[in-house]
């Protein structure tokens, strides 16, 4: 019997790009049935009546935007995965487009092949969305919310919890918990463990109260977070635990404790479908060097053998594997006579840039050998992304 | 006069700079240099080809056999099982414990670490219970390594560390790499009756 065609929404108020898209996307290696939306509201009308597989969505529309969309089909179509194209060029977002994720970027303009690429990892059954929000982390709505220059409040909920992040044009300009505000107040959302995420409507902010870039708030976001008990690190902020909900919308998804608790279960189901995903510690490892500026993701023993590794040519990860078993050895041993505990993550600065490390599992440590421009924060959040399916995918 | 006991200092400054490296890197790391110092000098040997297992023992007897070079004269006790009688780092050892009395803190850390299912003990076959001391992460994967450069009648041969016995006598038996040379552990026992470390050869087709 043949296989069912995989079905591919494309929305985009750009008639030519939709032209574009439904013209070229099929090929030799990729034959979808292709549906277009000029709109939001047209996406979601099509949705209500045709199942679709993937969505490959603007995120600048008028009326419903990208980002609105997303949420709706999170909360409506969870098994429907959303491809979110950009216009806006940033090195953290082109680095995202390659991410193995249950989100995907792409940056307009991108080339089809691409494209393409990331379409057949999207509609591999193994990669279908699971959960409520599978995938969908308060980091990935903050940086969309900032990279697509959108305005809008986004209020983040826990049972005895609430915060607001506000958003104008992209930029974060005023956060408010409790009676926190600016700074302080993010952090302690970004911190919060599990909850609803809603996206309100506004055209102005009442305070303005953060002057830092996102990437700066995420970086010491992520910072805050190794901080806190290390027990608790994959519960601080589980981003699984999350749902999304569209306010004002009225069509937004109904919640109930069945809801929820289907939705932790499929989460959990979730994880590991990513982390099957990762079918190779290649592919963990690309993960890294896919970030601008990272030059070499190495998988070390502690005994500084290398368990497998990415590097520019030229450089002897051997050679590193060896050193920085020395390095990763004393920074723990240090910790350890400092009565500090487990290490979570070590940096060097160097002239022309830093070297991370991270233990991984008992027996072995990632090192990350990085430009002095990269993102650092972009590294860490990696490392806590993708630490625990290293570990079981090298089996250590 | 009594005699008092004399320091070999070249023996003291290696066992403590072993306590050192695991104190400052953690005995994984301090395992892991030794073992690949071990590979360096064992990367020095040069390739040899022997026309025979017989002319293998030969060498070994005129100790022009790399491994007989950095070992001393093992015996083949039969079937390509081989006893050393005495621990190429038993000196070492002796003339530490003869000035201090035991051995320095950590070193059953290390030893610990060593016998751990790992990637190049996997590799070159030793550890998984054959290590009895931190010399033996230098001694066992040398000598595995030194291996790789000779051949006996063409062909391959590897070196499967079957067990090790300790200057107090203690046994340490790879159960895995008994297993899989297909040696029995009797028969290890046997030779480390007599001998501190027991290997098997396989000629590899």
């Amino acid at each position: 019997m043949a296989e069912k065609m995989k079905k591919i929404l494309i929305v985009d108020d750009e008639e030519d790009m939709i032209w574009s898209l439904k013209n070229n996307l099929n090929h030799e290696k990729l034959q979808v049935d292709i549906l277009t939306a000029s709109s939001g509201e047209e996406a979601l009308e099509i949705l209500k009546n045709t199942p679709v597989d993937l969505i490959i969505t603007d995120i600048k529309m008028s009326g419903i935007s990208g980002l609105e969309l997303l949420i709706e089909v999170k909360n409506r179509y969870q098994q429907t995965g959303v491809i979110v194209m950009t216009a806006y060029p940033s090195p953290e977002f082109k680095s995202e487009a390659l991410s193995k994720g249950s989100l995907h970027f792409i940056e307009k303009p991108f080339d089809i092949n691409n494209l393409r690429k990331v379409v057949r990892h999207a509609l591999r059954e193994d990669n279908l969305f699971k959960g409520t929000v599978a995938g969908v982390e308060l980091s990935d709505i903050i940086q969309i919310n900032c990279l697509s220059r959108t305005t809008t409040a986004l209020k983040v909920k826990t049972s005895n919890q609430e915060g607001i992040i506000y958003f104008l044009e992209g930029k974060i300009v005023h956060a408010v918990c409790g009676d926190l505000h600016g700074d302080d107040a993010f952090f302690k959302i970004l911190a919060f463990n599990g909850g609803t995420l809603e996206s309100m409507k506004i055209t102005e902010a009442p305070n303005n109260t953060i002057k830092s870039s996102f990437e700066a708030l995420l970086i010491e976001g992520a910072r805050r977070m190794d901080e806190k008990n290390s027990s608790e690190e994959n519960d601080s902020f589980n981003p699984d635990a999350l749902e999304i909900k569209n306010a004002p919308s009225t069509t937004s998804g109904k919640k109930n404790n069945k809801n929820k608790e289907a939705a932790k279960e499929n989460l959990k189901t979730d994880n590991i479908d990513k982390e099957a995903i990762m079918n190779s510690l290649q592919d963990l490892l690309t993960e890294f060097t896919n970030i601008p500026g990272v030059n070499t993701a190495c998988l070390v023993g502690r005994d500084g053998f290398l368990l497998d590794s990415i590097a520019l040519s030229g450089i002897d990860t051997e050679m590193i594997g060896a050193i920085a078993s020395s390095g990763f050895g004393a920074s723990e041993s240090m910790g350890n006579q400092l009565g500090k505990g487990a290490m979570s993550m070590t940096m060097i600065e160097y002239a022309n840039g830093p070297v991370m490390f991270s233990p991984i599992g008992n027996d072995a440590f990632l090192v990350i050998v990085a430009d002095k421009e990269s993102n650092l924060g972009m590294i860490r959040l990696k490392i806590k992304k993708h630490a625990s399916a290293i570990a079981t995918t090298a089996a250590i | 006069m009594a005699e008092g006991k004399i320091l070999d200092i070249a023996h003291i400054s290696f066992l403590d700079m072993i306590k050192v490296m695991i104190t400052m890197g953690g005995a994984a790391n301090a395992k892991g240099t030794l073992i690949r110092n071990a590979l360096a000098t064992a990367d020095k040997i040069k390739e040899v080809d022997y026309g025979s297992f017989e002319d293998f023992l030969s060498a070994i007897e005129d100790s022009t056999n790399p491994i007989t070079q950095v070992e001393g004269k093992a015996s083949h006790q039969g079937d390509f099982v081989f006893g050393l009688a005495k621990c190429p780092f038993g000196p070492s050892i002796s003339n530490y414990t003869g000035v201090f009395e035991k051995l320095p803190e950590g070193y059953a850390d290390f030893t610990t670490e060593f016998n751990k299912p790992s990637n190049v003990t996997d590799k070159y076959r030793v550890g998984e219970g054959a290590g009895v001391s931190p010399f033996c992460s230098v001694h066992q994967p040398m000598r595995s390594a030194i291996a790789d450069k000779i051949k006996i009648n063409g062909k391959n041969i590897e070196i499967f560390q079957l067990g090790c016995k300790s200057g107090a006598g203690k046994k340490g038996f790879a159960e895995k790499w008994i297993a899989e040379s297909g040696v029995a552990k009797e028969v290890v026992d046997k030779v480390l009756d007599n001998h501190m470390c027991c290997y098997y050869i396989k000629i590899v087709d």
